[in-house]
């Protein structure tokens, strides 16, 4: 409880200082939309020249697509100082402010930073699932609202884990920020349907960094209604197992933790 | 035992990896690196009653910011532990930074961006300080620190020394028990040593708040400590009251006179006048002379009248003793406490 009533304080916070800076605040917002625009586009040009893929139509592609946003831009949204962790904050010895506030420190480190950039992404994804999801027959029950939530936010879990700990590595090793930039660049393969991939790769973002569950698995239940332990459930587990972990290595990071002289 | 911070034989290593100059030394260190420990703090102990304000004091490097870190709980000691206000600080960090306030005089925890106000009204919700007493402390430290003129101001705009008393008011807020402060006066310009001196005083005084700072600056140390602790490389080589430091090492002060004639400088001879045993020294250039003496041996009084007989002066100046001066005498004569 005493989290959320901080977080909105320190979600104002960061707004009003978004504000503080009018002019790149309007240039920020401009820039946003028009790359949100482009970036529509694009996806519109591709799509439309592929009709489908290894059995997937074209709209089951785009829902997919779509999904993968949900949980990659509430990451997005919530947790982008992560980003700074790996690049500067543990570098710049700026880690200290965190350790001497009764908060838990990670909690600290997402709550302060609110990104708007994100907006754009949620945007491509509304527009994403709302063009698909009435030009497709998708299977509905009672449930299917509260397992697309319980997806969403294990989904999120997962990439927010993956990022929790890559940001750690740089208690150890000063700057980690390129390691999470890697990172990023796999979960690329997690807006196509997997089975478009080798056995490699399948293995990969399935097993070992497991993207796939943050949208190919759970969107093809909501698509099929087959297979809901494996595509839901493994969610469930990859984001637990991957959070539980996260936590501990950040845990054990502090511990770790050098600071920087003054 | 009731003393307010408990350390035993803490020690901080860190690894250092050594590289050879240029680019191709770091390329090599990427592949075979050469590491190398560095013992920041190695083995310090000592005891702080509550209410006590105790400075710190040590050469640059010397590990006074390691050891303020490790205290804080920012960092993990390899070996040793400290125990203040009954917690061990990295073992139950939440609680225990409930109940301390931390400034580090060369950053801030401010909100860069925003007006100073903000920042206390954050803070005021991460320490859960209830509405009466947030708006009661304050005002209080409003009229300690004199906040008022800038405190709707975005911090960016502040001066250091506006900056420094919002830092040391944000660490406050929550009105811990102990205070660390990490160079609180570094920087800044009299009148503001003074207000932030007065303002450290004060809430030692009325709030029995434990004080625990690090300063070059030696009045900071003999207007507010009780008690000094003096480390280098990572030793302590002192633990004492300022007075007994300087009845044990020599009260060393420097004066400087200038001459109103310059041809007048030969006819100065303070090792012949006063021998060695005041650990006289003097270097004079065209139109002044310095002199370096024991004040504890040589009356201050002595070295004026004795200049004043053999020439005419413009002007002097007395300069207080100097921390560095100490160390560098307590090196020589090779005492260790």
């Amino acid at each position: 409880m005493r989290y959320i009533k901080l977080h909105r304080i320190f979600i104002a916070q960061y707004l009003k200082k978004l504000m503080e800076y009018k002019a790149d605040f309007t240039l920020g917002a401009i820039g946003l939309l028009i790359a949100q625009a482009f970036q529509i586009l694009f996806l519109g040009i591709i799509f439309s020249q592929i009709p489908s893929l290894r059995g997937w139509q074209f709209e089951q592609i785009l829902f997919i697509y779509g999904f993968s946003l949900i949980s990659k831009s509430l990451d997005h949204l919530f947790t982008d100082n992560l980003w700074m962790v790996g690049y500067r904050i543990v570098r710049k010895g700026e880690f200290d402010k965190y350790l001497t506030r009764p908060i838990n420190t990670l909690y600290h480190v997402i709550a302060e930073n609110f990104c708007v950039d994100a907006f754009g992404e949620v945007l491509s994804c509304v527009l994403l699932l709302g063009y698909s999801i009435p030009r497709l027959s998708m299977p509905f029950y009672w449930y299917t609202i509260p397992l697309w939530i319980v997806s969403a936010v294990f989904a999120t879990l997962i990439y927010t884990s993956l990022k929790i700990m890559t940001a750690a590595i740089s208690f150890w090793t000063k700057s980690s920020g390129h390691i999470t930039h890697m990172l990023y660049m796999v979960n690329d393969f997690s807006k196509y349907p997997v089975s478009i991939y080798n056995r490699f790769v399948q293995t990969v973002i399935t097993y070992i960094l497991p993207f796939a569950f943050t949208a190919y698995y759970p969107a093809s239940y909501f698509l099929t209604g087959e297979n809901p332990l494996f595509c839901v459930g493994g969610t469930v587990v990859a984001g637990s197992v991957l959070f539980a972990l996260a936590i501990f290595v950040w845990n054990k990071g502090i511990g770790a933790y050098e600071s920087a002289g003054s | 035992m009731d003393s307010m911070i408990h350390v035993e034989n803490i020690r901080k290593d860190f690894k250092k990896i050594i590289k050879e100059p240029g680019l191709k030394g770091s390329v090599k260190a990427l592949f075979k690196p050469n590491k190398e420990i560095v013992r920041a703090v190695d083995g310090i102990s000592f005891d702080v009653p509550k209410g006590e304000i105790l400075g710190f004091i040590g050469p640059n490097g010397a590990g006074k910011s390691t050891m303020i870190k490790m205290l804080t709980g920012i960092l993990t000691p390899t070996s040793g532990f400290c125990r203040i206000n009954g917690c061990i600080p990295q073992q139950d960090r939440k609680n225990y930074v409930r109940e301390i306030g931390v400034v580090f005089g060369q950053r801030t925890q401010l909100w860069w961006d925003l007006a100073l106000r903000e920042t206390y009204a954050v803070l005021k919700e991460i320490y859960q300080v209830p509405d009466e007493q947030y708006k009661k402390r304050m005002k209080f430290l409003n009229e300690v620190l004199e906040l008022d003129s800038f405190i709707t101001s975005p911090v960016r705009t502040l001066s250091l020394g506006q900056r420094m008393r919002a830092d040391i008011a944000a660490s406050l807020l929550h009105s811990p028990k102990v205070l660390f402060l990490d160079e609180p006066t570094i920087g800044l310009d009299v009148v503001v040593k003074e207000n932030i001196r007065d303002a450290i005083m004060r809430i030692n005084a009325e709030e029995g708040t434990t004080v625990i700072l690090t300063t070059h600056d030696l009045s900071d140390i003999e207007l507010l400590c009780e008690r000094i602790v003096m480390i280098d490389k990572g030793k302590k080589v002192f633990d004492g009251a300022i007075s007994e430091l300087k009845r044990n090492y020599g009260d060393i002060r420097t004066m400087e006179f200038e001459l109103l004639k310059p041809s007048d400088g030969g006819l100065l001879d303070y090792l012949s006048e006063f021998g060695d045993k005041a650990d006289i020294s003097f270097e004079q250039d065209k139109t002044s002379v310095k002199v370096r003496f024991d004040a504890s041996s040589v009356s201050v009084e002595k070295i004026i009248s004795y200049t004043l007989s053999a020439v005419h002066i413009k002007d002097f100046k007395i300069n207080d003793v100097e921390i560095e001066e100490i160390i560098k005498k307590l090196y020589k004569s090779g005492v260790s406490a």
